[in-house]
């Protein structure tokens, strides 16, 4: 605690944000990137008296965020090291960090217990059809409204606003009547038919808002050279919009891998289970074999979190949240 | 460096560079290029549309129809009147479900609200480590409900739970969470409290949005941290926070389906059976489609009331939405 004190010292103070720094306001004015790169400057005119206080304050900030972070992550730590215990030993009744002896073979073993390779496949499968699909409608539509005029791009906009609050679940029965009239009822399609609609209207809103941002002037030349809607979306729009694919991209991927309600709600045949509802399954099949179900819940969980890690550093742009908040 | 000062959002793009495409000469001359451009888009517009139509204006229509009919998927339905919303206000459980849904939602939003806010304030002030910090609050949320639900199962067990062993070895005698009517409640609620990143991020952005000047006057003003916050922060971020209020209330509204029904089936005693759960087995268990449908609609009946009074509060602030 008090090295992270000594340390903190250290900092870049964020000048911008401090309260008791007013003679800096005016420097940060005058020299923009003060808060920036240097180091020393903060501290130095930070008067004597207020340094105490600044150094308890950082200390707190910075043992809250660590405790915060513990606090989040660590059941899945744990629920992660659990799935490593070995099978048949008695439950621990004390807290323990890492089980010991290690053991693998839960891993091999639901995919004995349940066809999890089976659904996994499908699982893929389903991404696989919706993500370009979803991609392609959301861009497309995005494209669209950023386009056209004043009036129906703002009715746009607003009917995307009222799509995302719409529950979903006051579809959920009517939808399986509609799909059952459609022949869609226990196939793929019943998971994948959403895409047609983009997946969710906040994709749609993300594309429109990179899209808006665009300045409009690249649109006006490619179409003076005779280029048309889908030409300049597809050589233009796109390209400089792959930020905002990316990011679509991965939430549309967690969205359709992680959904549990469509194939429980809309699938029969167990041969076209995805991933989530066979999660569900090696749950009824052994209901108090911890290690094993915590294995499932790695294996459903993995793919996401790597697709979050790579696609980390384009997925926090600043200019999306600024999006998100315009 | 991303998180140094980020741009004000409020720079939009110039709106008038647009529309000076529309009505500059060259366009008003090649008119049918014009028109055989906006028909493009139109074009492109077109599966959106068409997919909303059939995936969320049709089933919305449907439903309210289906709450007045009955009908069991087998035989065509058929009209029945008020009878549906007869039935389900006589139903004891029906009346159990809308407590238990009022109480976590009562107890869910204001307390996810007020995490993502004291999260974000908090992070808002790191420079290094921001991506860590950030990460391991919004990762929660991104674990996919059952594989979330299952993990949460085994942290609440109450034998050789780690909750539980955490306690007791704090010297503390854990409740046995989802197996006590008192506790099962609560439990979800604390469930889904850890599912507040994307609000912390939201609200992030929110806090990057509020110009840094605003706090060097206040601090040339003599104002203290909590007069600053009181009067900058909390009223900068109000278009956030209803925001997010809004959405958190659907959210919570409907999101108990899963972890009710991984977690508890609805029980102990009926003591998380809520609406969605209930709708859920009136329609797919009992193939009760009408009565499913005539809940549904009460239930988003009430939302909506909630959110329009929010919405008119929000306009009475003077916070228009502008899109």
């Amino acid at each position: 605690m008090s090295k992270s004190a000594a340390n903190s010292n250290d900092l870049p103070v964020p000048v911008g944000r401090g309260l008791r720094t007013a003679p800096l306001g005016t420097l940060r004015r005058a020299f923009p990137t003060i808060g920036l790169f240097s180091v020393s400057v903060p501290g130095a005119l930070t008067s004597i008296r207020q340094r105490p206080r600044r150094v308890a304050s950082r200390a707190l900030v910075h043992a809250l965020s660590v405790a915060v972070a513990i606090v989040f992550v660590v059941p899945l730590l744990w629920a992660a090291a659990y799935s490593l215990r070995q099978p048949g030993l008695p439950p621990p009744t004390a807290v323990e960090w890492l089980p010991s002896p290690l053991t693998w073979s839960n891993y091999a073993r639901i995919f004995q217990l349940a066809p999890l390779g089976l659904f996994a496949r499908n699982s893929v499968l389903v991404v696989a059809i919706a993500l370009p699909v979803t991609l392609v409608v959301a861009s497309w539509a995005g494209f669209a409204m950023a386009q056209l005029r004043g009036r129906s791009r703002q009715r746009l906009a607003l009917l995307a606003i009222v799509l995302l609050m719409a529950p979903v679940a006051s579809l959920w029965l009517t939808r399986f009547v509609i799909y059952r009239q459609l022949q869609l009822f226990d196939t793929i399609w019943a998971l994948v038919i959403p895409a047609l609609m983009g997946s969710n209207p906040f994709f749609v809103l993300l594309f429109y808002w990179t899209f808006r941002r665009l300045p409009g002037e690249l649109f006006e030349s490619a179409r003076l050279d005779g280029a048309g809607a889908l030409a300049i979306w597809a050589r233009i729009a796109l390209p400089l919009a792959r930020p905002t694919l990316v990011t679509v991209a991965v939430l549309c991927f967690s969205m359709y891998w992680s959904d549990f309600i469509s194939p429980l709600l809309y699938l029969k045949t167990e041969a076209r289970y995805t991933l989530p509802v066979g999660l569900q399954l090696l749950q009824q099949l052994d209901r108090t074999n911890w290690p094993l179900l915590m294995a499932g819940g790695v294996v459903l969980t993995a793919p996401i979190l790597i697709v979050f890690l790579i696609s980390q550093h384009v997925f926090w742009q600043k200019e999306r949240l600024a999006g998100v908040a315009e | 460096m991303d998180d140094a000062y980020s741009t004000h959002p409020g720079a939009s793009p110039a709106p008038g560079s647009r529309h000076a495409l529309h009505t500059s000469p060259a366009n008003v001359r090649s008119f049918r290029r014009a028109f055989g451009y906006r028909a493009e888009l139109r074009l492109m517009l077109a599966p959106y549309l068409l997919g909303v139509v059939l995936l969320i204006a049709l089933p919305a229509g449907a439903t309210f129809a289906l709450a007045f009919t009955r009908y069991d998927a087998l035989t065509p339905p058929a009209w029945a009147g008020l009878s549906n919303f007869g039935v389900i206000f006589s139903d004891r459980l029906f009346w159990i479900a809308v407590r238990n849904t009022l109480a976590f939602v009562a107890l869910a939003v204001p307390l996810r609200l007020l995490g993502a806010l004291a999260l974000a304030l908090l992070l808002n002030r790191r420079r290094r480590n921001l991506k860590f910090y950030r990460m391991a609050v919004f990762m929660p949320g991104e674990i996919p409900d059952v594989a979330y639900a299952l993990i949460w199962l085994w942290i609440f067990n109450p034998l050789y739970g780690p909750l539980n062993n955490v306690l007791s070895s704090l010297g503390l005698l854990g409740p046995n969470w989802l197996s006590d009517p008192n506790t099962a409640l609560l439990s979800l609620v604390i469930m889904s409290l850890f599912q507040i990143g994307e609000g912390v991020v939201v609200m992030l952005a929110g806090l990057r949005g509020i110009p840094g000047d605003l706090y060097e006057s206040a601090a040339l003003d003599g104002a203290n941290a909590w007069q600053a916050f009181r009067r900058i922060t909390l009223p900068l971020l109000m278009p956030w926070l209803f925001l997010l209020s809004a959405r958190d209330l659907i959210l919570c509204a409907q999101n108990t389906f899963t972890p009710a029904f991984m977690l508890t089936g609805g029980g102990p005693y009926y003591a998380t059976l809520t609406l969605p759960l209930l709708i859920y087995q009136a329609a797919f268990d009992r193939f009760w489609f009408g009565e499913g449908a005539a809940m549904l609609l009460m239930l988003f009946g009430c939302l909506g009331i909630v959110l329009w009074l929010l919405h008119k509060r929000m306009r009475a602030w003077g916070y228009a939405g502008d899109v």
